[in-house]
């Protein structure tokens, strides 16, 4: 789901980021007045959580791959605002050092991922929970149901972004000048993949981590004086360890081929943005280090990128507790 | 405040904080022994040293970094905050090799001070300054060199702390603009000489109080070194390290 540069127009890339820039703004609004500075340190906690399950690749009969997000899960522990800024900073630190997602369309993919996903899973979970008897199986039921709403909702979104591009811009030969594939394409395309294999990855990765969390009783990060929750320490510690599992799904998710790939994929030709469109040199592109096995690579960008969130957001706690922030009454 | 003054109390605030006394991170029961965290970090700090590629380096960093964020916050902002000078110090001395068209090199050369200091700081928060001494003594490291090392670092404490007061002392006595310049000097020359004849008083009492205690500089550790099962554990760490270091340097050779 994470769309990379020159698939969509520069046009629809500043479109996506000027939407994204008031929710942005009014989840650090939310968030200055619901969470305690002490507390923004957990959404580090939360992002990590997001960006490990991303490099979870899962694979799908016809060679692509897809992951689960974590947007809705963030979102029944720490609040939709929260998982918006968590899955945000975890997509930026995604596109910055690794490549995986665009620097243009950054807005795009917060779009989908961290704003339609985590609101859409938290508000149908929460609709569920009503439902459902107070009870642990049935706040994991909800938790599913959410994360599958959630994700779906995202990819639908991020389906239509790539539909419209051939509608849209076109070049003198009549051929499209981003991605080339058309909503009657995209939109099937996206939504087989979520509505199965991706949907259950989101579903299973929500209900274990939330079930676990219940068990090691972590689920509300209790205060214990800035240490962090053993249950998490080990959750993260096994996350990082078992990534390399994400590199036995062989292909690339629909829609995130090169530029060099796209004309074998069906379309019959490169589309002309694509082929001279700007990309960003990433630091460790597709979280691998040149000369090294893969799997060495996979594990040091996991650790490096988990350690880089919570540390970011860490500082961050300690900067707002310092300039006093206000807390809901 | 002139520059020289501020450089004087900066290095006294540093030296007054190594003087901190760390606190064990784990419970009794499962904490490591002092000897296996320093074994460890010595053997981490000897292969970066060694490694040519900033792979290996960049890769530590990376669980050096994960193990620092899953600290507590103040141990966490503590260690972090000890990198800080050495990394920017670095960065301005190794500038130069980013005009002559090796910026990796800047590069490398930062993440191992980095990594380096890192992993210092992270057993500075683990182990008291008297657990390291007497890690030290069970790697079987000569005596003169420990009590060398221990009494060096205990006049810096001391001396960091006089120097930090004096310091202080000065600059809240020193008022008025540059005609007052002479004033200043006299008082970083001041707080300076201080501090050496004080570093004289305090060597010549630790003197004493070694002959009143017939302390013959030999340290013996009171306690015997058992290693548990999360010291094996924690002790992997070495052949993962070297394992991680060969094959850093068979990829990249």
């Amino acid at each position: 789901m994470h769309i990379p540069d020159n698939y969509l127009s520069p046009q629809t890339c500043a479109v996506m980021g000027a939407v994204m820039v008031p929710v942005w703004t009014v989840c650090i609004r939310r968030l200055k007045v619901s969470l305690p500075g002490r507390e923004v340190s957990r959404m580090g906690v939360a992002a990590a959580f997001s960006f490990l399950g991303m490099m979870f690749n899962v694979p799908m009969p016809g060679g692509t791959t897809g992951h689960a997000v974590g947007g809705t899960l963030i979102a029944l522990v720490l609040g939709p605002y929260a998982a918006c800024i968590a899955v945000s900073t975890a997509l930026l630190l995604q596109a910055l050092l690794f490549g995986d997602g665009g620097i243009l369309s950054f807005g795009a993919n917060c779009f989908n991922m961290a704003f339609v996903l985590p609101f859409t899973g938290w508000v149908v979970a929460g609709a569920v929970r009503k439902l459902l008897k107070n009870s642990r199986r049935g706040d994991l039921i909800s938790a599913g149901i959410g994360a599958y709403a959630g994700i779906n909702a995202g990819a639908l979104c991020a389906a239509v972004e790539f539909g419209i591009q051939p509608m849209l811009f076109r070049d003198a030969a009549g051929n499209a000048m981003y991605c080339p594939y058309g909503l009657q394409v995209a939109v099937p395309a996206m939504m087989a993949g979520h509505l199965t294999v991706f949907g259950a990855a989101e579903v299973l990765f929500t209900v274990a981590i939330l079930g676990f969390l219940q068990a090691g009783g972590a689920l509300s990060f209790p205060d214990t004086g800035g240490r962090t929750p053993a249950a998490v320490k080990v959750l993260l510690t096994a996350l990082v360890v078992l990534t390399p599992l994400g590199l036995l799904a062989q292909g690339t998710a629909w829609g995130e081929w090169d530029a060099g790939e796209i004309a074998a994929t069906g379309a019959g030709y490169t589309p002309s943005g694509m082929r001279g469109g700007a990309l960003l040199q990433a630091l460790l592109p597709e979280y691998s280090l040149a000369g090294m096995p893969a799997w060495t690579g996979y594990v040091i960008s996991a650790a490096a990128g988990a350690a880089l969130l919570i540390i970011l957001f860490r500082l961050a706690a300690g900067l707002l507790g310092k300039t006093g922030i206000k807390r809901r009454v | 405040m002139d520059f020289d003054l501020i450089l004087v109390r900066l290095t006294g605030r540093i030296l007054k904080d190594e003087g901190r006394t760390a606190g064990p991170l784990a419970a009794p029961g499962l904490r490591i022994q002092p000897v296996s965290r320093l074994a460890a970090a010595f053997c981490c700090i000897l292969f970066c040293a060694l490694s040519r590629n900033a792979v290996f380096t960049g890769g530590v960093l990376a669980v050096l970094l994960l193990r620092t964020a899953l600290l507590p916050e103040d141990s966490m902002r503590r260690a972090l905050g000890k990198t800080v000078l050495p990394v920017l110090f670095t960065l301005l001395i190794t500038l130069p090799a980013v005009f002559t068209g090796s910026p990796g090199t800047m590069a490398t050369v930062t993440m191992k001070v980095l990594e380096s200091v890192l992993v210092l700081a992270l057993t500075g928060e683990a182990l008291t300054w008297q657990e390291t001494t007497g890690a030290l003594r069970a790697l079987h490291l000569p005596g003169i060199f420990v009590m060398t090392l221990d009494m060096t670092v205990r006049g810096l404490v001391i001396l960091g702390r006089y120097a930090d007061r004096v310091t202080e002392a000065v600059w809240l006595r020193t008022v008025g603009g540059r005609a007052q310049s002479s004033v200043r000097n006299a008082g970083t020359g001041g707080v300076l000489g201080g501090t050496f004849l004080h570093s004289r008083r305090i060597a010549a009492a630790t003197e004493e109080a070694m002959e009143c205690r017939c302390f013959d500089g030999e340290y013996r550790d009171g306690r015997k070194t058992r290693l548990h099962r999360a010291d094996a554990l924690y002790l992997l760490m070495i052949p993962a390290m070297a394992g991680l270091f060969a094959l850093c340097e068979r990829a990249m050779h």
